[in-house]
């Protein structure tokens, strides 16, 4: 892989910055120096961070696939995450299309939108927990708990599961590796994937009106999905809808917290949070970067890539691009237009994207009218350990003007 | 005002129909399928934002 064809060269290794600051920084020097350019490191991969190339690769699949090379390890990660597959994220057309359609349909605009008066209804019983103490871990007491109730109630499973399933996703972008939250979270895997197959089989038999239900239900020409299928499309489900949406929420809290003039602009016009919620998502994409793999021998933006080679292509560094945002560098709550690639870009658009904003926005009113005056406690303040792939915060400990419950 | 919309490139983000949805019509999968269509007075802004909206840059505005 270190062969001179590959130019240029750039001396970029995604795991060496460990905090938000110098992993923005590095991305920041690598977009600068080179907008795509091959690393030596962590195997050998290109790195695309401009706007426009990282919005070409993630449109251009037939080039830049993301389907599955390796039954155990992701293809869609630069660390290739020992998970099962993530379908239909990791299939490419013609596969992908009607598996994409099912989930299409779940979590489209107007089904997430039936989903709000949940995704309100959790936001105000977690306020309601700590409103009149005055103190609140804001991750672990609202950002982390709110998207997973409202996804997992949704899909249907018991109350009983919530906790340990969310934890499964969260526990290993918010704890260092080797940690024994780490070591639990991968053991925990085998877990949810054990108790998913237990409610598609038990769904199959008797239907109930909820999202395992449909997923089970779904039909391609004609036929019923395999068991097998169903558990996969609900295990992408909970991947994805429990610890993005919980990384952008705490995001916003830190943010608000550390930039008083925002949380004052939000305070006094709250339609300001529809723009404020794309800048938060320019700026604190909850996946900073997503891997793909070269299908064929192509020139991309002047560089000679090869077949099978890896990629990896910067959401974070796509949003910090000042020749595709005016200022990119700064906040600028009520920015317009701002089409940030937060979400990606192409075929494998989050699909959970409305479901996000939607439960995103609840949470925030609920802040912002119960606890406006919350003020974070700085010294125990944890950022997630690595911001190669999920960035985040794992605490955010908070005081506040205590409240009536209203629940 | 018409609005042409390249429906290849529609990939559901949905944005325009947040800023235009007496505009911007969606199937039931979240996705626009209308490629033409005229803009009442009325919704012109809202249509040019809508199309601003779009990741995809699917949109373009015929005046």
């Amino acid at each position: 892989m270190t062969d001179q064809s590959r130019t240029p060269i750039v001396d970029f290794d995604v795991f060496a910055s460990n905090t938000l600051a110098d992993n923005n920084a590095a991305w920041a020097t690598v977009r600068s120096e080179c907008p795509v350019g091959w690393t030596p490191h962590n195997g050998g991969h290109w790195v695309i961070s401009g706007y426009e190339q990282v919005a070409e690769a993630f449109r251009s699949w037939e080039v830049f696939s993301s389907a599955r090379t390796d039954p155990e390890h992701a293809s869609i990660t630069i660390s290739s995450s020992r998970i099962p597959p993530l379908i239909p994220e990791e299939l490419d057309p013609p596969e992908w299309h009607p598996i994409r359609r099912i989930l299409a349909g779940q979590l489209s605009p107007v089904a997430a939108e039936r989903l709000r008066p949940r995704a309100r209804h959790w936001a105000r019983h977690c306020i309601d927990q700590v409103i009149e103490a005055g103190r609140c871990e804001l991750v672990t007491g609202l950002a982390f708990p709110v998207p997973a109730a409202v996804t997992l109630e949704w899909l249907g499973f018991p109350e009983s599961d919530w906790e340990a399933m969310a934890h499964a996703f969260h526990d290993p972008s918010a704890h260092p590796n080797g940690s024994p939250e780490h070591r639990r979270a991968f053991a925990a895997f085998g877990r949810v994937t054990a108790r998913v197959a237990e409610e598609v089989a038990l769904r199959a038999h008797a239907p109930r009106d909820d999202g395992l239900t449909a997923i089970v239900q779904s039909e391609i020409e004609g036929e019923r999905i395999s068991s097998e299928l169903a558990e996969a499309l609900v295990f992408m489900t909970i991947g994805g809808g429990v610890d993005t949406t919980s990384a952008l929420t705490a995001a916003a809290l830190w943010h608000l917290h550390r930039f008083p003039d925002d949380r004052a602009r939000l305070l006094a016009d709250s339609e300001l949070l529809e723009s404020a919620t794309e800048e938060f998502l320019r700026f604190y994409p909850p996946a900073r970067t997503h891997a793909r793999t070269v299908t064929h021998d192509v020139e991309f933006a002047g560089c000679p890539m090869q077949a099978g080679d890896r990629v990896l292509l910067s959401e974070i560094a796509a949003g910090r691009d000042g020749e595709a945002f005016p200022d990119a560098d700064r906040f600028v709550i009520d920015r317009f237009p701002n089409r940030h690639l937060s979400f990606g870009a192409g075929i494998h658009r989050c699909p959970g994207s409305h479901l996000a904003r939607l439960t995103f926005t609840e949470i925030m009113r609920e802040v912002l009218e119960r606890i406006p005056d919350y003020r974070i406690v700085d010294d125990e303040v944890v950022e997630y350990p690595n911001w190669s792939m999920i960035g985040g915060w794992a605490n955010l400990p908070a005081a506040f003007t205590p409240g009536p419950r209203i629940g | 005002m018409r609005v042409h919309v390249d429906v290849e490139k529609c990939t559901g983000h949905a944005r325009c129909m947040a800023y235009a949805p007496e505009v911007y019509e969606l199937d039931d999968l979240g996705y626009n399928v209308t490629p033409v269509k005229d803009v009442p007075a009325e919704f012109e802004e809202a249509a040019r934002k809508g199309a601003l909206a779009c990741p995809e840059m699917a949109i373009t505005i015929e005046d």
